[in-house]
């Protein structure tokens, strides 16, 4: 809700004042314009009263002094007083014609105006025409001419009088009539107050009672929720702040109404409960009774019971003697069979790292067969080399020999030829030699070769044999792991078993010692409980007795709420 | 649609104006009426009072079928019912044909004429009398009110102005009998080379009568307030007239005019009041033709003719008013009276 909503005491004050401002500026606008208006009427009309008196006031003065300037000629003829006389009637005319053309003129008037016009001009006129005649010395005409200026004169007068008087009353009129307007403004004011009052006090009766009647029925409401009336406050047209204030009240006599209710509700219950309370506490105390009467029955029971189980501990014993030693001697072969497994498992290496040397050893001397095949060709090629040396070399010795008789045959001259075929005889001869010795080496390896060949062939079959027998050893090795394993599972299925049998032997015997135990305390147990009950029986008619206290109390306090209406 | 129209038509000034403007309502209602309406005049004897004068206009504005006055005839009459016609709630318009005093200028915002002011009567009598008749001593005999004293000023005022000198001024009224002491007085003194007459035709007849009686023989000028004193005989020969109308104004729309009239009147001839008169009807035909019949719809066109619309164009010239109402444009002439008609004079 804004702080301008329309329906609060706030905006109900605020308003009533801006009305009662509104009210009173309106009045003093009214005054205002009144007065403003009035001044410019008084002006208005005392501006036109003074126009018309000053213009009739001129108009009879100028008249005079026409007429006396007339008849100062008539009596006195001078260019002068012709000159008096031709210039009032002149300003006489003005005069008349101001008249005229005053605005605040009646027809009457402007017909009295009218008649003035004719009347000053008849006497201009008159006088004019005397002056001729006394001009052409026709002195009685110019008198009898003058005379007849002498009416028009006075009923002109009288005229101007009259329009005085006119005025004058003119002036009474509008001082009636400005008095009269001055008074419906005075009325229209006193009105505009009295409304202005009426509107004051009906705003302040209407904040007061939008304020006051609500407030009235909160205090009643308040007053009854102390009474204990807690029904809700009854809605109704107030202002924001106070439906506010209802609203409160309203939430809190609905807070109350439901706590108190709630309240009655668990007193209620409370009730219910110790009655409850009362009869259980009683059947409880039947209840302990009877179990003290079958607790002595159980404690005697329980003597036999412990003697029997005694013996069957007794027999679980021996059992369980029997299942620990087979559990040992399971767990010995366990542990045979692991280093047969272990042992089995480092020969098995052993053997086929032993199996791999041999295979490279039969590769190596495979590979040396080869080469040893291979020399022995080769050999065969040199014993071909050394016979063609042989031949060369005995070709040689042949052409040396042949050389050296040609050389003896010549003589003296062929005796460095000589020379030269014995050198080359020798060397034919170193030739042959060299490759005898060649023969022969190469023969004395070659049988070698053979030799190694041999030799090479047999250990080339032995190795074989060798491995072969390497494989089957590790072929065995793995069936002894294979076979150690089966036992092992054995052994470990027979120590699980031996395991077994004696926990079931040990639950059974501690079960056994735990009977007995119960039944030992069963025995004392019991007693206990029937000491208990009878201890309980006498609690539970304290128990009794306090929920008929609470019963009372339930009781009082549902008298209490259900002082509260609700 | 009625239209106002007032003047002294118990006498002989009246009797043109009364006919011109019948003649005119008759040729628009001929050719089917204004906006299709027949126009009408309510025709109301002012008998040149003022008194009578005041009443019928209150009686015309109060009637509210009235949508315009045509009058009065004379400067009097017009300057005291001026204020009442543009008086009161629904004030009507009032267009004079005739009434030439000067203090008619701006009187009212709903009054306008169609005939100059006496100042160019007075001024145009002035410059003939020095320039034309080459007189340079002048009497004058004016009639006592508004219409006499307003030609004496102006012509006092131009004449003096021109070098010429107005030896007498002397106040007439026809009810003081004949100005026979005037006039004796001034030809013992000498005499003048012209005589002014500012009056109406009834009392300058009375003068001229007088005038022939004692064998005077000055040359007499006058306003256009003389209109119609050629019917008066040899005593009017040779009297010259401004005024700002003549029936011999040059112009087919003037010459048909003065012909129709003659046709319905028997021969009679229009004078400035009668043309005046008929160019006013047909002034008003036009502008309730063109704005309607409102009385205020109809001086706000009269104000704007010659402004914001174009000037009429009517039987006695080109009419078109400023802020005054006044037709400063229209041209005074001097007609002479020659075998018992007033005409141009050939010499102008």
């Amino acid at each position: 809700m804004t702080r301008w909503a329309l329906d609060t005491v706030r905006m109900r004050v605020v308003g009533g004042l801006a009305v009662l401002i509104a009210g009173l500026a309106l009045t003093a606008m009214v005054g205002v314009t009144a007065l403003r208006t009035m001044r410019g009427s008084v002006r208005e009309e005392m501006l036109g009263l003074r126009a018309t008196t000053e213009v009739t006031n001129g108009l009879v003065v100028t008249v005079f002094d026409e007429i006396r300037a007339a008849e100062q000629y008539l009596s006195a003829p001078s260019a002068e007083a012709r000159a008096q006389f031709t210039g009032a009637s002149d300003a006489a005319f003005a005069y008349l014609r101001r008249l005229e053309t005053l605005e605040a003129l009646t027809v009457d008037d402007r017909l009295a105006v009218n008649r003035l016009k004719q009347l000053h001009a008849v006497i201009q006129v008159e006088y004019a025409m005397a002056h001729a005649l006394l001009d052409l010395g026709r002195g009685a005409d110019a008198v009898r001419r003058s005379a007849g200026a002498r009416a028009p004169a006075t009923e002109l007068m009288q005229l101007v009088r009259g329009l005085s008087t006119r005025q004058a009353g003119r002036a009474g009129a509008v001082a009636e009539r400005l008095t009269a307007l001055a008074r419906r403004r005075e009325a229209l004011l006193w009105l505009l107050v009295g409304a202005v009052l009426v509107g004051g006090v009906g705003v302040a009766v209407v904040t007061v009672r939008a304020v006051e009647r609500p407030l009235d029925r909160l205090v009643v409401s308040a007053e009854r929720f102390g009474g204990g009336d807690l029904r809700p406050v009854a809605p109704s047209r107030m202002p924001a702040e106070l439906r506010l204030l209802a609203d409160a009240m309203s939430g809190m006599g609905e807070r109350l109404r439901a706590i108190v209710g709630e309240v009655v509700t668990e007193a209620d219950r409370i009730a219910g409960s110790a009655g409850d309370l009362s009869a259980v506490s009683e059947q409880l105390a039947a209840s302990s009774s009877e179990i003290a009467t079958a607790m002595v029955d159980i404690s005697s029971g329980a003597e036999s019971q412990r003697n029997d189980l005694r013996e069957v501990a007794v027999g679980l014993g021996r059992l369980r003697g029997a299942t620990d030693q087979m559990t040992g001697a399971a767990t010995r072969v366990a542990g045979l069979a692991g280093e047969i497994r272990s042992v089995a498992d480092r020969y098995r290496g052993d053997i086929a790292a032993a199996g791999g040397a041999l295979r490279e050893v039969r590769e190596a001397v495979e590979g040396a067969s080869g080469r040893v095949t291979e020399l022995a060709a080769r050999s065969a090629a040199i014993d071909d080399f050394v016979d063609l040396i042989k031949r060369i070399s005995s070709q040689t010795n042949l052409l040396a020999l042949n050389a050296a008789i040609e050389a003896a045959r010549a003589g003296e001259h062929g005796r460095g030829f000589a020379v030269v075929a014995q050198e080359v005889r020798q060397l034919a001869d170193e030739s042959a030699r060299a490759a005898e010795d060649v023969a022969r080496a190469t023969s004395a390896i070659r049988t070698q070769v053979d030799e190694a060949s041999a030799s090479m062939a047999a250990g080339q079959s032995r190795v074989r044999g060798v491995t072969l027998t390497a494989e089957a050893a590790v072929r065995g090795l793995a069936e002894i792991v294979a076979a150690v394993e089966q036992v092992d599972q054995a052994a470990a299925q027979l120590a699980r078993t031996a395991t077994d049998a004696r926990d079931t032997t040990g639950h059974i015997g501690q079960t056994v010692d735990l009977v007995s135990g119960r039944a030992m305390s069963h025995a004392s147990g019991a007693e206990e409980v029937t000491a208990a009950a009878q201890q309980q029986g006498a609690s539970t008619e304290e128990t009794a007795a306090a929920a008929g206290h609470l019963l009372q109390a339930a009781e009082k306090l549902r008298g209490l709420v259900r002082g509260f209406r609700t | 649609m009625v239209l106002g129209l007032t003047g002294p038509f118990s006498e002989a000034r009246g009797r043109s104006m009364r006919q011109a403007a019948e003649l005119a309502v008759a040729e628009l209602n001929a050719r089917g009426g204004v906006r299709g309406r027949r126009l009408d005049l309510r025709i109301l004897d002012d008998s040149a009072s003022e008194d009578v004068a005041l009443r019928l206009a209150q009686q015309l504005r109060d009637d509210p079928a009235v949508v315009a006055v045509i009058g009065h005839l004379t400067s009097g009459p017009t300057l005291a019912a001026a204020p009442v016609y543009g008086g009161g709630d629904r004030p009507v318009v009032l267009i004079s044909p005739s009434a030439s005093s000067p203090a008619l200028s701006g009187r009212s915002p709903h009054f306008f004429r169609v005939c100059p002011s006496d100042l160019a009567f007075g001024s145009r009598l002035a410059q003939y009398a020095m320039r034309t008749l080459g007189a340079r001593r002048v009497a004058l005999i004016f009639m006592n009110d508004d219409y006499g004293r307003g030609i004496r000023a102006t012509f006092h005022a131009e004449f003096t102005r021109l070098g010429g000198q107005v030896v007498t001024e002397d106040p007439y009224l026809p009810s003081a009998g004949a100005p026979e002491p005037y006039l004796a007085r001034l030809a013992r003194a000498g005499g003048a080379d012209a005589l002014v007459l500012a009056m109406p035709r009834v009392a300058a007849e009375l003068t001229l009568r007088e005038m022939a009686r004692l064998g005077l023989r000055w040359p007499v000028l006058g306003g256009d307030a003389l209109s119609g004193i050629e019917t008066l005989g040899p005593p009017a020969e040779g009297i010259r007239v401004a005024t700002a109308y003549l029936p011999d104004r040059p112009g087919e729309r003037n010459a048909a005019f003065v012909a129709a009239y003659g046709r319905t009147y028997d021969g009679a001839r229009p004078d400035h009041r009668g043309a005046g008169a008929y160019d006013v009807v047909q002034l008003l035909a036009r502008a309730i033709t063109d704005v309607g019949a409102d009385r205020r719809a109809i001086r706000d066109y009269l104000a704007t003719v010659g402004g914001a619309r174009p000037a009429f164009e009517g039987v006695t010239g080109r009419i078109a008013f400023d802020s005054a109402g006044d037709v400063p444009q229209k041209a005074v002439v001097v007609g002479v009276v020659r075998s018992g008609r007033l005409v141009t004079e050939a010499s102008q």
